[in-house]
């Protein structure tokens, strides 16, 4: 497990990080997310041990990060970087070694990622003549291939196109059989509400909320009914709900928030003898609600 | 293999094998070969016209200045006293002859005129000095090889109470040795320190630099970069090296040798063919290459982390070329007076100290406690320039924006 316990990390006069604490269980996939600014890269290069705390503990399965164990760990940073001259193969050879790979497995795990991440034809071209959606893959390749036990991506759907994504999920699925921790922030709340199992939403350098989609979704106060046809009669019925609110929604669906408890099939009733129902659907807060609420730009 | 292993591997190899080092140790071979050959080949195209002439006078003065001048020119004919002043045509007429040179027994002594082509390139002094004990014989009523014998065995003796050379020559051979190895040195610091800049800068500007430190620590990234550097490099240098001592061999042995026909002179390239380094030279040339390039790298290596842009790269660097430049030209004082207070006191200052105590050493026996007190001074120097410029690369490495001021940077530094 990894814990991070009351970290602080200032530059200069500026506070990135101040009293960030969570903990990712072995084998979860975290998202962490954030808008920019909030913290994250300064988080996530305090896990790696790039900087070093001002204050507070970080620890994987209760040591504090060392260079041995981070040799262990992979990492895409955001901000991509790549040798332009160096071969797919020999750049991947390369990050292997650093990883503590060495022939004849470095060989066969440079070919299995090369096919996992539909890159294999490229192999013996250099990094610079890719499009920039494969020179991402090579890099996604460099930082998974030694399955690594814990795994930083930062941003790794940023400039795939939906089928490259398609094949990164792939990949990150192979790394979470293989038992992997990891860690995505991404700003591409679908794709990370479908390979995540536990979020942190931090802003200002402070953790908003964090927790499995199902308790941030337990903490969420209202839910929202969808209900059609757009009729008088049926608007009527969910006016009278207390604290309920109207939502924009598209034309002939009537979109309102409800209490967290409210009692959804005795409003079903009230609705079907109010007239011709033909939908009602109780939705669960996204984690785009979510993260916009917790950012404190929504609600 | 640990990470120091795997990092000078790749580094090496991707230095060793881009275009530009190929291309930059083939151009510089090049440029040596050409500039080693050059004073000789031009100086053998030039010498049949220059050393050829022909004399002119009294059938006496020709015949004995004849004996005297064979050892620098080719006097190709003895003419009588012509009656008018000669001609280009006259000169062309005598197989392209450079002069005719004109004697004549006058009242005051000796009367020579030189009827050149070309006065200005003309060998004046040395015909002047070659006949000397023609005049002298002609005043004293001797002999001129008498005169000649005499003043070719007559020579001062200098003794240097130095005891590393017997004499004048030998010093002299050795500042010209130390000046062709400070070059060297020079040379070797700045070209390696160049890799460095530009490796360092290649992975902070791509953005790669943020994915190695998450995986190995800067100080190996940093001193595999180096060492790489260094080691790459060197064999350029040592290419280089060979490439001009066997160019100078060749052109000593095809043009300046015995039977090539050339006539010395200072500007000779003579003798580069066969230069003997002393062993203590040697160690001295590679103790303080390591030294200097110790420190110039890692400074280099801490002034290109701290750039986002390539283009920023000559501004954060440039301020580096300054020590480097003035403990070259120190050098330059050094070779004339190794022992000055001031040079003395120079040799022993870090960054300076490569240049101009490997200098002193070349040319003069420097106190053993000097030495000693450079290298102890240099090498905790060097300790705390690369735990500085360390500490910078490694903050460096993440910094990105505009180059930062100098307090930004300390500011950094206390708080990292």
């Amino acid at each position: 497990m990894l814990q991070l316990t009351d970290v602080h990390r200032s530059f200069g006069a500026v506070q990135a990080v101040r009293g960030v604490t969570f903990a990712i269980p072995t084998g979860a996939t975290f998202g962490l997310l954030g808008p920019n600014g909030a913290g994250k890269t300064t988080t996530m290069r305090m896990i790696l041990n790039i900087l070093v705390p001002d204050r507070g503990t970080i620890t994987w399965n209760g040591t504090r990060i060392d260079g041995a164990m981070r040799r262990r760990f992979g990492y895409l940073p955001e901000e991509r970087g790549i040798y332009g001259k160096l071969k797919v193969r020999e750049q991947m050879a390369y990050f292997g070694k650093l990883h503590g790979l060495r022939d004849p497995l470095l060989g066969k795990r440079i070919e299995e990622w090369m096919e996992r991440l539909e890159i294999a034809q490229y192999g013996d071209r250099p990094c610079a003549e890719l499009s920039k959606g494969n020179q991402q893959k090579v890099q996604v390749a460099c930082a998974s291939m030694h399955e690594p036990e814990f795994l930083i991506l930062d941003e790794p759907f940023s400039g795939l196109d939906p089928v490259n994504a398609e094949v990164l999920l792939d990949a990150l699925r192979y790394l979470q059989s293989t038992g992997a921790t990891l860690v995505l922030s991404s700003h591409q709340m679908y794709q990370i509400e479908n390979v995540c199992t536990e979020f942190c939403i931090i802003a200002g350098g402070h953790v908003r909320v964090n927790g499995s989609l199902g308790e941030l979704r337990a903490q969420w106060p209202t839910r929202t009914v969808l209900v059609e046809p757009s009729s008088p009669m049926l608007r009527s019925v969910l006016e009278r709900i207390p604290n309920a609110t109207a939502r924009p929604h598209e034309n002939g669906t009537l979109a309102y928030d409800v209490p967290r408890n409210f009692d959804v099939p005795a409003l079903a009733r009230e609705l079907v003898a109010a007239g011709d129902l033909t939908r009602l659907e109780r939705m669960e807060p996204s984690l785009s609600d979510i993260y916009l609420r917790a950012i404190g730009e929504s609600v | 293999m640990n990470d120091f292993g795997i990092i000078f591997e790749a580094e090496f190899l991707r230095r060793i094998k881009s275009r530009a080092y190929l291309i930059g140790t083939l151009l510089g071979a090049a440029m040596i070969v050409i500039l080693s050959a050059a004073p000789a080949l031009f100086a053998h195209g030039i010498s049949s016209s220059t050393h050829r002439i022909v004399l002119a006078g009294d059938p006496a003065l020709t015949a004995a200045a004849k004996t005297l001048l064979a050892k620098d020119f080719d006097v190709s004919a003895t003419e009588p006293a012509p009656a008018n002043a000669p001609t280009l045509a006259d000169l062309a007429h005598a197989g392209d002859a450079a002069a005719v040179v004109v004697f004549k027994n006058g009242s005051g002594g000796l009367d020579v005129t030189a009827y050149a082509k070309d006065a200005a390139g003309f060998r004046t002094t040395t015909l002047r000095d070659d006949i000397v004990p023609l005049t002298v014989a002609l005043a004293v009523h001797a002999r001129p090889a008498m005169i000649s014998s005499l003043l070719r065995d007559f020579t001062v003796d200098v003794r240097s109470l130095d005891a590393k050379f017997h004499d004048e020559a030998s010093a002299n051979a050795a500042r010209g040795l130390a000046l062709l190895l400070v070059v060297l040195l020079y040379l070797a610091i700045i070209l390696n320190c160049q890799g460095v800049l530009t490796s360092v800068a290649e992975e902070k500007t791509s953005r790669i630099a943020e994915l190695l430190v998450a995986t190995t620590s800067p100080a190996q990234l940093l001193t595999g970069k180096i060492v790489a550097a260094g080691v790459t490099g060197s064999i350029q240098i040592a290419v280089w090296l060979g490439v001009g001592l066997a160019t100078a061999a060749g052109v000593v042995n095809s043009v300046g040798g015995p039977s090539g026909g050339m006539h010395t002179s200072s500007t000779s390239p003579a003798g580069l063919g066969s230069i003997d380094l002393p062993t203590s030279v040697i160690v001295a040339f590679v103790i303080f290459f390591i030294i200097g390039f110790l420190q110039y790298a890692t400074l280099y290596a801490a002034a290109a982390s701290l750039i986002s842009r390539t283009e920023d790269l000559g501004s954060v660097a440039g301020p580096l070329v300054l020590p480097v430049l003035a403990g070259f030209l120190l050098a330059q004082v050094a070779l004339g007076i190794p022992n000055a207070t001031g040079i003395a006191i120079a040799s022993q200052i870090p960054l300076l100290t490569p240049f101009v105590m490997f200098t002193r050493m070349a040319v003069v026996t420097v106190p053993l406690w000097q030495v000693i007190l450079a290298i102890g001074i240099n090498l905790v120097a060097t300790v705390g320039i690369v735990w500085l410029a360390g500490k910078v690369y490694r903050v460096g490495l993440l910094m990105y924006g505009r180059p930062p001021k100098l307090a930004q940077i300390f500011n950094v530094l206390r708080t990292s």
